[in-house]
Parts: C-alpha cells; sequence; structure tokens
C-alpha cells in the first residue's frame, strides 16, 4: 500500500475514533481513553520534526472541533510531537533506526515500545489534563486523573496496533 | 540580517511549536472566558452536523427512559389545562388577562454532545440562532437546572453547564430561603456544592435547592437538587454545602432554553444602581 493512503488512513481512523466513539466514553474515576499518541509514533523514523508537528495540530484541531476541547487536544499533540525526536533519540538502538520499520511493538521490541510511547503517553496525560484543571490547588486530583487514564490508554493503544499494524513473518 | 536569518533556521521546529502552542492555548483559554470565534466548537456547522448524526444512532438508547420522563410531565402539564378544572363560578367571562402577564418563553431542545468527567463539560443543543437562542439564556430540563447558553450558530448553542468551575448560578434553599451561588469542584457529576451560606443557620438535610431567579435567566423556583452533606469551612464562619442534583446529567436528553421577556427592563433598571464608592 502506497504510504501517504497508508498514514492518511490512519490518520482519520484515529480522529473519527477519538472525537466520536473514546471522547463520549465516560467511566468516572478520573478514566479517559486517549489513542492518538499512537499515531504520532507510529509515523516513519525519517519524518522531520516540522512535518511531525502539522500532523500532530491538524489531528488534535479536529478532534478538539468535535468534542468542546478548544484546542486541548491541539497542544498536548503538538508537544509530544516536539518531543518525539528527542526521545527517540534518547532510546535509539545502537546501530540506530532502521528506515524500513516502524516506531510499533513488533518491529522495535516491546521493551523498546514500553519506554518510548509510555513516556510520551504519560507526559501527554499530564499535559493534558494539567491544562484542563488549571489550578495549583487541584495537582492531586490532575495526578489522579494521569495515574488512572495512563494504563487503560496503553492498553487499548496495544490492542488497536494488534488490529492495524500487521506483524512480521517469522523467520 | 543574515544573522537573523540563521537565527530562524536554527530555531524553526521549535518556532513552529511555539507558535501551534501558542495558538491552541488562547483558543483554549479565550473560550473558557468568551468565545469569540465560531470555528472550533461544535456549534459550528461541520462538527454540528457530525454530532446529529451520532445523536441520531445513539438518541434511541434512552428512549425508554425518557419518554416515561415526557409522559409524567405532560400529565403534570396536563393537569394544569383548564379542561382538567371544575368551574366553582358561572357567570365570570376572561376577556383579557391584566393580573398576570407571561415573563418567560421556553424553547425545546435535545442535547445531541454532552461530557460529564472533565474538569469544564459542555453540552451542545440542535437549536440556534435561527430559534431564536441567544447568548446567556437558561437551560433547564424536566428535572433540574441544566446551564446556560454560552455560544450560538445558526442551528446549535453550546451550553455551559452546571459541570464547570464558574457556573454561578444563584440558588436557593427552600424552605429557609438562604441564597448562595452553585459551585462544582470536578469530582462527581452527581454532586455540587454551594458557597456563601453562613454557619449560624441552621439547614435541613434533604431540604430542596431550587434556583432564586435573581438575575432573570431562570424564574424562581426550578429544582437544582437536594442538600446531602453539611461539612463546616476550616477557619470561615461558613458551611460547605453538598448537594445532590436532582438531574443525571450523564444521561441528559431533552432540554428547555428560557427566554425572560423582561430582561432587559431589570437589566436597565439594576444598571441604575450608583457603584459603590467604597471599594
Amino acid at each position: 500500500m502506497n504510504v501517504a493512503v497508508k498514514y492518511g488512513l490512519r490518520f482519520l481512523l484515529f480522529v473519527a475514533l477519538q472525537a466520536l466513539v473514546l471522547n463520549q466514553l465516560e467511566l468516572g474515576f478520573g478514566i479517559q481513553f486517549m489513542v492518538y499518541p499512537l499515531l504520532i509514533v507510529l509515523l516513519p523514523f525519517e519524518m522531520g520534526t516540522i512535518a511531525l508537528l502539522v500532523v500532530a495540530f491538524l489531528m488534535g484541531i479536529l478532534i478538539d472541533a468535535v468534542s468542546n476541547t478548544y484546542g486541548l487536544h491541539a497542544s498536548s499533540a503538538v508537544l509530544i510531537a516536539y518531543l518525539r525526536p528527542l526521545i527517540f533519540k534518547t532510546f535509539a538502538p545502537r546501530d540506530g533506526y532502521d528506515p524500513l520499520k516502524e516506531g510499533n511493538s513488533y518491529d522495535m521490541g516491546f521493551r523498546w515500545f514500553l519506554y518510548t510511547f509510555g513516556l510520551l503517553l504519560f507526559i501527554h496525560h499530564f499535559w493534558f489534563f494539567l491544562l484542563e484543571i488549571f489550578r495549583f490547588d487541584e495537582i492531586p486530583f490532575v495526578l489522579q486523573k494521569t495515574v488512572m487514564s495512563l494504563p487503560f490508554s496503553f492498553l487499548l493503544c496495544l490492542i488497536i496496533q494488534a488490529m492495524i499494524v500487521s506483524k512480521p513473518k517469522e523467520r | 540580517m543574515r544573522n537573523l536569518f540563521a537565527f530562524f533556521r536554527r530555531f524553526r521546529v521549535f518556532l513552529v511549536f511555539f507558535f501551534m502552542q501558542i495558538f491552541a492555548l488562547t483558543t483554549y483559554f479565550s473560550f473558557l472566558q468568551y468565545p469569540r470565534a465560531q470555528y472550533l466548537t461544535t456549534a459550528s456547522a461541520v462538527a454540528g452536523k457530525t454530532l446529529t448524526i451520532r445523536n441520531d444512532l445513539t438518541k434511541h438508547f434512552n428512549l425508554g427512559r425518557s419518554n416515561s420522563a415526557l409522559q409524567w410531565e405532560n400529565k403534570w402539564l396536563r393537569e394544569q389545562l383548564p379542561q382538567s378544572f371544575q368551574r366553582l363560578q358561572y357567570g365570570l367571562v376572561k376577556i383579557n388577562d391584566t393580573l398576570f402577564k407571561q415573563q418567560y418563553e421556553y424553547f425545546p431542545g435535545t442535547v445531541i454532545n454532552s461530557t460529564v468527567t472533565k474538569r469544564n463539560n459542555y453540552f451542545t443543543l440542535n437549536i440556534g440562532k435561527a430559534q431564536g437562542i441567544k447568548r446567556g439564556m437558561g437551560v433547564f430540563s424536566d428535572k433540574g437546572v441544566v446551564g446556560i447558553i454560552h455560544n450560538v450558530s445558526d442551528h446549535f448553542a453550546v451550553v455551559k453547564s452546571v459541570l464547570t468551575e464558574e457556573i454561578n448560578i444563584d440558588v436557593m434553599i427552600e424552605p429557609i430561603g438562604l441564597f448562595g451561588l452553585l459551585k462544582w469542584n470536578g469530582e462527581n457529576h452527581r454532586k455540587g456544592s454551594i458557597s456563601g451560606i453562613s454557619n449560624d443557620m441552621h439547614i435541613k438535610k434533604w431540604s430542596k435547592v431550587v434556583t432564586r431567579g435573581g438575575s432573570g435567566i431562570f424564574p424562581r423556583g426550578i429544582m437544582v437538587g437536594k442538600i446531602e452533606k453539611l461539612r463546616p469551612v476550616e477557619g470561615k464562619p461558613l458551611w460547605d454545602v453538598v448537594v445532590r442534583f436532582s438531574e443525571n446529567y450523564a444521561s441528559l436528553q431533552r432540554v428547555y432554553v428560557i427566554k425572560n421577556l423582561m430582561q432587559e427592563e431589570q437589566t436597565e433598571l439594576e444598571s441604575n444602581i450608583p457603584p459603590d464608592e467604597e471599594e
């Protein structure tokens, strides 16, 4: 499949899933599913930071427009898109990234995926809830929401990844 | 000049990032204060259409419950009709009612998008300017108060719900008539609180909380909830009053928007009050 078509479809899938389904699920206890950071991690390794920022910004704005959050998702998405190159550099394999692979748990190994994606997801959730609440005396509430949502989002991302990324064949 | 270009080239990634953040955060924080632009909210046409389609798919899930709620309201309204009263005095002819003048009009609407777990929750309604909705009108449902219209487009409206930080609706505790401001702390969508109730008053648990109708947005006596708990505030002579909302906002469907026909008169009169000199 053409690369542009592939990522375009994924983009639409993530926006629709987040805006129309997940933002409507309200489980209480501060749990909120946010899966679109996965798309930013799955974008090709050689993609420039500015292109990343543009994709993240568009996605965030589209999600915001349908869920009355007015720029919260855009801000969080742009933040992790900006931090992605730094975090990828920190956890880079010894001989650099293979441009034929992408940042999923099959190509790069589960440990790499846990560290990079987990860290990005944590930054994303923390920033999101911090801005959403935006009061210093409610910092424990911010942390509660972050800690409660993080494992749920991560697990859901693993499931979605298993559905959209094809497993490499065993050699 | 060359240095300037070199600077831009060097920090271009950061600059792009910076401007995007500034844009996103300005829209976010300006919307919390005052809705200036229309293009990024659910009141905009495209998002509104998407949500209408989604609501068409999901609205039937609550059909049974909302039907029985409507039926109860119909029953109550039917009881107010002239047909359901027995005439006790004959010979009286009603010509023109000079004792009562209509003050409030109601527009029915449907909630097509809502959240309850965010810090500030907004509901989208399927009615807008075309139906006569304006910013600042009150919204309530058959069970209780819902919020205030925050932003309007031609066919949709966004309601700033009771579940937001700075909603501050004037409420009154019945039957003692104490009043305070309704607040929400962001934790539980079934519970709010009232601020400004002094602790020398004896308040009964489970007494009713209704709107006071002071600002002219809501008529007097729209149900808000019941008092569940009274906690002393440390260091202040105040009660922290916990209110259990009578409406479950998570399953809210049918609402009414209130138009106060005498709002201008009240605002004009109140604007004549001279400002406080001492402060």
